[in-house]
């Protein structure tokens, strides 16, 4: 068995530029069971020995308030953990050494690096290892993490431990004073009358954290046989504490703790010189009064452009390359099922997986260097008024941003998001932001119902209605779903730092290939599931597939000219298509919800044919681009226009034929905003919320809340004499 | 003598500086604002608000952190100049 390292410390101290050195590319990245808290795990090898890392989720504290506390917290008291080696910010080193504190009660062999300390020396500070080694009770190192200097010293040190030389390892633990202490010791011999209880966490440990309040060690301690006396001699210790101390126990705690920190720092460093700093200087331009704010619109900007203007690119590439490929594969292969399982159901089932890759990885390689460099909290400092208003946090605002270009990495992009109600809201509403693939369903049916200048009014308008419904939803679920207080905003503003290379590419490969492999399994089963819907029986029909062959050599026995004959042919897929289509389990299904649609598509009961609206929104469920390419089949016209003409042949039969009215047509455009989220977000609200219930929630409230409105729409137009 | 006078945190200037005396906080933001070093005595600089008016920029134990006002007046300092 190889020793299993855990790395633990504050967040921005440099813990996952440690990890990357020490594990290279030899790590996985997965999830800690139950939560969404991400989980990296390492090994390398050093003189021989083999070494696991653990990468711990960065806190402040092991107080279990939050997921991140209770997965770290939960990790180190377990038996799976042979050393912590806790992670340092050389400087900032008082506040680091809170959670140091905690640290050394939980009574594991303890090692530490003191890591990025070319910072502290360029502010001044001066530190005494050895004296700091007495002082903590364990070995200290130097690193520069983003240099790998140093790292080969620890690997060494980590490699000396794990054959069993921990002499340098000695328990050392604040005191707290006479009368908690004494308390300490008794709830402690109340503990160890539980063997298991005791073996499974430090007594001490325990005692203090249920002297504190932890709700986790009241939690822990229901579980143990000895509970009642352990409950009873809890309450006389806080009867006691609270009759003689003029402060509550939390506070003392807190207070010794830093009291050990604060003497500690003094004992082994100089003070900082005075004098600003390249941060202080730097936020006096990024976060000053009057120029803060168009500087982050201007960084947002560019992170858009960047993402989803350079990075349609390669998606375009990447969707042509697979449309041409169905093509071949179409005109090569016989007609019949198996073909259209690849052609219409494989390769766009994988295509709408893959081109969402490249967007992922740029939008997050930007994301991820906006959290290295430190502006993320800033962004969040500046925007937080204003998404404080709408029930959210600062750091909402950028995938409530990027979600207009791309649903599915806004979402993920609503990692950086620390506290989960905050981060589970943003999950929920981004959706309602209209993306990208929405607008060209918007194009083609405003631009069929409506004058140019007023189907632009209305494709503006529906991007204003999905912000304004992410705020009001934002807001609604906040007092439904959370209520009690909003979690607390108290946020650190790291110092600026120059990210490195290697770890934004790692972040950038991980986040691609985390997206291929759990979220587009998801995809692509659900893309198959709507292939089978809409093709199935008539796929299968024989007779069917006969006559299309036998129409197909009739045509081109014609001897027509080339392209005349490539133009008949594909009017005979299409019609092919079409009947396949419009007789499809989907087709039966739309018939049989279109009564539940009919206040929205067809008020007066004059469109007999509204059920196929329902085919187009089924697949559209798929990515929502495909409604229109769907609309195409259904209504058997091409919606590539004829050059020279401004409606395509398929707008002029959804304007002629269809029934649909500017009315009904507007309200299908409300509808397809909201009426459920693609696929791909789907998946990623599956992933990020961690759970099926989430993403179904998120189905369900768009439906209803689209349904209504699109109804009100009509209602309301009815009402202004609008048809 | 108005040195002595506790008073809210958010009542603070940038540029001010201040000592806690209180966090009047309860239930988990009282722990999050003690780990986060805000105990009695623990010396602190009001840097800045944000272009919106809050949440406010402090340095305090040597590193900046923001808060927002909702917690900002449950903590309660002595002006120190």
């Amino acid at each position: 068995m190889p020793m299993v390292i855990a790395l633990a410390g504050n967040p921005n101290c440099g813990k996952t530029t440690i990890f990357n050195a020490l594990t290279g590319a030899r790590h996985h990245v997965g999830n800690w069971p139950g939560v969404t808290v991400e989980r990296r795990t390492g090994t390398f090898e050093h003189e021989g020995l083999q070494l696991e890392v653990v990468d711990l989720p960065g806190t402040y504290s092991l107080s279990t308030r939050s997921e991140d506390e209770r997965v770290a917290a939960q990790a180190l008291a377990s038996g799976e953990v042979d050393l912590v080696l806790n992670v340092l910010d050389a400087s900032n080193l008082e506040r680091n050494l809170y959670l140091s504190t905690q640290l050394k009660e939980l009574g594991k062999p303890m090692a530490f690096v003191l890591n990025m300390v070319d910072d502290a020396e360029r502010r001044g500070i001066r530190m005494d290892l050895k004296a700091m080694e007495t002082l903590l009770g364990g070995p200290v190192v130097a690193t520069v993490g983003n240099r790998e200097e140093g790292v080969e010293e620890l690997k060494t040190l980590l490699a000396s431990l794990a054959r069993g030389e921990t002499e340098r390892c000695r328990s050392i633990a604040v005191d707290y004073g006479h009368d908690i202490e004494g308390e300490l010791r008794k709830l402690e011999g109340e503990i160890q009358r539980d063997e298991a209880l005791a073996a499974a966490m430090p007594p001490r440990w325990l005692a203090l954290q249920l002297l504190e309040g932890s709700p986790a060690a009241q939690a822990t301690l229901a579980t143990s046989h000895a509970r009642a006396a352990i409950g009873q001699q809890l309450s006389k210790s806080q009867a006691f504490l609270e009759q003689h101390l003029k402060e509550d126990v939390a506070t003392l705690v807190a207070e010794r703790r830093y009291g050990f920190a604060h003497g500690l720092v003094k004992e082994v460093a100089t003070p900082a010189a005075e004098g600003k700093t390249p941060t202080a200087r730097l936020d006096a331009i990024l976060t000053h009064r009057y120029l803060g704010i168009p500087i982050f619109i201007l960084i947002l900007g560019l992170i858009y452009s960047v993402s989803f203007i350079l990075g349609k690119i390669p998606q375009d590439w990447i969707a042509e390359g697979f449309k041409s490929l169905a093509a071949v594969a179409g005109d090569h292969l016989p007609p019949g099922e198996l073909t259209s399982l690849l052609v219409d159901g494989v390769i766009p089932g994988v295509s709408a997986v893959i081109v969402f890759v490249p967007v992922i990885m740029i939008l997050m390689g930007c994301i991820a260097f906006l959290e290295d460099t430190g502006y993320m909290a800033r962004a969040a400092f500046i925007m937080d008024r204003l998404m404080h208003v709408m029930g959210l946090h600062g750091k909402s605002f950028i995938p409530l941003i990027m979600g207009s270009g791309c649903n599915v990495p806004a979402i993920q992009a609503a990692r950086t998001i620390e506290s989960r109600q905050d981060r589970l809201i943003t999950i929920l509403v981004t959706p309602l932001v209209s993306c990208s693939a929405r607008l060209q369903v918007y194009i083609v049916i405003a631009g069929t119902f409506f004058t140019p200048i007023k189907a632009a009014m209305a494709i503006v308008a529906m991007h204003f209605l999905g912000l304004g419904l992410a705020v009001l939803m934002g807001r609604l679920l906040r007092s439904a779903l959370f209520s009690g207080p909003s979690s607390p905003f108290v946020m650190e503003l790291p110092p600026y730092r120059l990210p490195v290379l290697k770890s934004t590419v790692v972040h950038m490969w991980e986040k691609g290939s985390v997206f291929l492999t759990r979220a587009g399994t998801t995809i692509f089963a659900g893309a198959t599931l709507v292939w089978f819907l809409s093709r199935y029986p008539g796929i299968a029909n024989a007779e069917w597939t006969e006559q299309y062959l036998q129409q197909r050599q009739a045509v081109v026995a014609l001897q027509l000219p080339q392209a005349e004959t490539d133009s008949r042919l594909r009017d005979l897929e299409l019609a092919r298509e079409s009947r396949i289509v419009n007789s499809s389990l989907a087709a039966r299904i739309g018939q049989k919800v279109s009564p539940l649609l009919q206040p929205i598509l067809d008020p007066d009961h004059r469109r007999p044919e509204a059920w196929k609206d329902v085919i187009a929104l089924t697949a559209g469920f798929v990515a929502k681009e495909i409604v229109v390419s769907t609309m195409a089949v259904i209504h058997q016209a091409s919606d590539e226009p004829k050059p020279g003409e401004r409606l395509s042949p398929l707008q002029v039969s959804l304007r002629d034929r269809s029934g649909l009215t500017p009315l009904t047509a507007l309200a299908f455009m409300i509808f397809t905003l909201i009426y459920t989220p693609c696929l791909g977000t789907v998946a990623m609200i599956r992933r990020e919320a961690g759970s099926w219930g989430w993403a179904g929630f998120s189905i369900a409230y768009g439906l209803v809340l689209g349904w209504g409105l699109a109804w009100m729409a009509v209602v309301v137009g009815r009402w202004m004499g609008y048809a | 003598m108005t040195q002595n006078l506790s008073i809210p945190l958010s009542l603070l200037q940038p540029g001010d500086q201040g000592e806690v005396v209180q966090v009047q906080a309860q239930g988990p933001i009282r722990q999050r604002l003690l780990e986060m070093g805000f105990i009695r005595g623990a010396r602190l600089r009001v840097e800045k608000l944000a272009p919106l008016g809050d949440p406010m920029e402090l340095v305090i134990k040597g590193y900046h952190l923001s808060l927002r006002r909702e917690e900002s007046v449950c903590i309660l300092v002595q002006r120190v100049a």
